[in-house]
């Protein structure tokens, strides 16, 4: 397991997900779950940045476990997922300011997101109201943004929610791109793309 | 009701030969949908769940589900929920085939029926009528002459289910046919014999709707996008049908052989998905509305025939040592004709032919090759001469040997064709599947092996747990939409709950979808902890726990059960003896001792 976490945010790390301490990721096992250490660069993971805890109940190991543990366990109360990766994308997270959701327009994010809910709080770093207002949102899509702050995406394995947190980003720059260019100017391709914005 | 659902159970009791229609709640329907869900749901709040299951009054019930007749992929599919006569668990078993949609057209959800009738009986229900059709001149045929001799009499547009001479004389390894398809385990051909019933017939074109015809549209459009794009079921399946599986298995020393007594087989070549196809496939095959088609048209004989699947090519060729192609394609189309589970009765022939290896079995089941085998086969079926010692199955066979280890079973269902000491999770999978041995209730070969939806470690422990409740909760689920599950290579709970919301006009989440399976699960696991299952039962045979595989890509691997399943119980809700917590039941909306029917 810690191969995986080890190599998986090595990724996040040089994709640009996530910045030098940012991002964090967890999976559950039962009614245990393994999250990344607090402050712990995902870039460089030690095996002692691995930090397993309780999903309802605390002990002392809280104290170790990444500020977000409080959403990472709401995601796992609300969601049938076994993996969660919460990361910092920047132009995912730029759209989020300006938009209610992120739909794709290039032919992956379109097959894997179709549309990508943006959800807000006041206070968005591992706040009991972003663990109310975020999970709802991750109950029939795999990936959903917290305005201003990031992505956090869900799956059965690390690699799957690392996937679709890729893909997102990936996602928003060539909208980003697509809108410097002119909106206007898109040709569509897409069977039924009209209706993406209601997925 | 909402679109999508009749809103109507049809009763028909066989010994009194007389019927009657009543609603269905919305209310179940919606927190059960359909199929496996519903029938669970109606079996145990009957309270029937706990009676023998050849008893008259335990019911078998016919379900379809609310995509069912429509354009979603694959929703031509049907689902029949008994106790299963050779498990005695709470069962589903799931065809492909018409009868989902002609039940539907005639105006009903779902068909229950009981009682025995005293002379063979034919039961042909259609929009406001049933009817009872004397069945004596069928007694005794097979499944393809049955078939013929419905349609000469009572004219197209029905769809049939019928059972061979296995059913009839009460093999616990019979199956119920729906033309080449089948109700293939459990045995509830025998409860179809035990009740007199040779054949159902059901007619009914009554046009289904959805709520919302352009947004089902859409939905649709976009899960066949992804049923295209994904290569196992654009490519694999099509191509190749199931058997594309065989080669794959053996590379990876999961193939069993010998009755498991070997992990990998020099067959595997000559029994392949890829020798199939050159030399007796002539084309595919797929139910309606499918667009996977991973069913094979064989030339055979001079006939086309519906050829064998991956699991039919490896219990009746790879397990026994058979490896003419043509052969093993023969004894399929002869089980298929009597009425076999393929899997079942090639399994019992691997254990009887250990039993005879271990100087227990007084004779030899493999003698004269394919062609022993097909005798035994229609002996088994018959119940007549040496065969018919096998007709129960691989565990009762091993027991009354004094080998109970010998039977490759779980809960009495033998176990289809992967070795669960080359992938854990498989084996936690077989242990806690609540009707037995079986790969269909969570195929942990997909991420194990297959890499679906992303490899994982196969000979790792932990983490198995969560994969194998998410699987067995979103197939209960697909199970309940009355699906294949071969979709959901592609396609996951977000795609099925937006065909669901689009066709029946209501909100439905992914997440919502599961927990429909879940609670499907939970009531299966109530249902058969009611029928006297406890942790015991949650296990796997011996071999698997203390024989290491002596070679191959598995090698010295055995499967570690007892964390597997402790995680398994806890990640569930359970308790240490493996029964659901008040509190888990209660957030599932489950009554303790029945009554959410």
């Amino acid at each position: 397991m810690y191969e995986q976490f080890r190599d998986l945010g090595r990724d996040l790390f040089l994709a640009g997900l996530i910045t030098s301490h940012g991002g964090n990721m967890s999976v559950r096992l039962g009614d245990r779950l393994v999250i990344t250490r607090r402050g712990a660069m995902l870039g460089r993971l030690q095996p002692g940045d691995l930090i397993e805890t309780g999903l309802d109940r605390d002990d002392a190991m809280v104290t170790l476990a990444s500020s977000e543990l409080v959403v990472h366990r709401a995601i796992y109360h609300a969601t049938s997922a076994l993996a969660v990766v919460h990361t910092h994308p920047i132009c995912a997270t730029a759209l989020s300011l300006v938009e209610d959701a992120v739909v794709p327009v290039d032919s992956e994010g379109s097959y894997l997101l179709h549309r990508v809910p943006v959800v807000a709080a006041a206070q968005t770093v591992g706040s009991r109201e972003v663990a109310e207002v975020l999970p709802p949102a991750l109950r029939n899509h795999r990936i959903a943004l917290l305005r201003g702050h990031g992505a956090f995406a869900v799956g059965e394995l690390l690699e799957e929610a690392y996937m679709v947190s890729s893909t997102l980003e990936a996602s928003a720059r060539i909208l980003c791109q697509v809108r410097a260019f002119g909106e206007n100017r898109l040709k569509e391709y897409r069977d039924g793309a009209d209706r993406y914005d209601r997925w | 009701m909402a679109e999508g659902w009749r809103g109507r159970l049809l009763r028909v009791d066989l010994s009194t030969r007389t019927w009657a229609a009543e609603e269905l709640p919305p209310a179940l329907m919606a927190n059960h949908l359909g199929g496996r869900g519903l029938g669970i749901a109606l079996l145990r709040a009957s309270g029937r769940h706990l009676l023998d299951p050849l008893d008259p009054g335990a019911p078998l019930i016919v379900a379809a589900g609310p995509l069912t007749g429509t354009a979603a992929p694959t929703a031509s599919r049907t689902s029949l929920t008994a106790l299963s006569p050779l498990t005695g668990t709470a069962f589903d078993a799931n065809s492909g085939g018409p009868l989902g949609r002609r039940l539907k057209g005639a105006g009903y959800d779902a068909l229950w029926f009981e009682g025995r009738s005293e002379a063979p009986v034919v039961l042909a229900v259609e929009p406001g009528a049933v009817r009872f059709l004397p069945a004596e001149g069928l007694w005794g045929l097979g499944n393809r002459a049955t078939a013929r001799a419905l349609a000469a009499q009572e004219g197209p547009g029905w769809a049939t289910a019928t059972i061979g001479p296995a059913g009839e004389t009460g093999s616990l390894l019979a199956n119920v046919a729906q033309g080449s398809r089948f109700f293939g385990r459990g045995g509830l051909g025998a409860s179809f014999g035990a009740r007199g019933l040779k054949a159902l017939l059901v007619r009914g074109d009554a046009p289904g709707a959805v709520a919302d015809p352009d947004g089902f549209r859409f939905v649709v459009g976009e899960c066949r996008k992804l049923l295209q794009a994904h290569p196992v079921t654009s490519k694999g399946l099509p191509q190749f049908g199931t058997s594309v599986l065989m080669k794959v298995m053996n590379a990876v020393g999961v193939l069993p052989a010998r009755n498991f007594r070997d992990s990998q087989s020099a067959l595997a070549e000559a029994l392949s998905g890829e020798a199939l196809a050159d030399r007796l496939t002539v084309g595919a095959k797929g139910c309606p509305g499918c667009p996977i088609a991973c069913g094979r048209r064989i030339r055979l004989d001079g006939e086309e025939v519906e050829g064998p699947e991956f699991e039919t090519l490896w219990a009746l060729g790879v397990d026994l040592g058979l490896g003419d192609l043509e052969a093993v394609a023969r004894l399929n189309r002869l089980a298929n004709d009597l009425g076999l589970d393929t899997v079942s009765a090639g399994s019992t022939v691997a254990a009887a032919r250990e039993l005879f290896d271990l100087g227990l079995l007084p004779w030899d089941p493999l003698a004269g090759g394919a062609e022993g085998v097909a005798r035994r086969l229609e002996e088994l079926a018959r119940g007549e001469g040496p065969g018919a010692e096998l007709r129960h199955g691989s565990a009762r066979l091993a027991a009354a040997y004094g080998r109970p280890e010998v039977a490759m079973a779980v809960k009495g269902l033998e176990l289809p064709a992967y070795d669960p000491r080359g992938c854990q999770g498989q084996g936690l999978a077989y242990a806690t599947s609540n009707r037995g041995g079986c790969h269909l209730r969570a195929y942990l070969i997909a991420p194990e092996i297959l890499a679906t939806p992303k490899l994982v470690d196969r000979f790792a422990t932990r983490g198995k747990g969560g994969l194998t409740i998410v699987a067995q909760n979103l197939n209960a689920a697909v199970d309940s939409l009355v699906l294949c599950r071969f979709t959901s290579f592609a396609l996951g709970a977000e795609h099925y709950a937006r065909l669901l919301a689009a066709a029946v006009g209501v909100d439905a989440d992914g997440q919502g979808l599961l927990t429909v399976g879940e609670r499907t699960y939970t009531l299966e696991r109530l249902a058969n902890l009611e029928r006297g299952l406890t942790r015991a039962d949650d296990t796997l045979p011996r071999r698997f726990l203390e024989e290491p595989l002596a070679r191959g890509p598995s090698h010295g691997q055995v499967v570690a059960l007892e964390p597997m399943l402790d995680e398994y119980y806890r990640f569930r809700g359970w308790d240490a003896a493996g029964r659901p917590t008040e509190r888990k039941l209660r957030e599932l909306g489950l009554a303790p001792r029945g009554g959410e029917g």
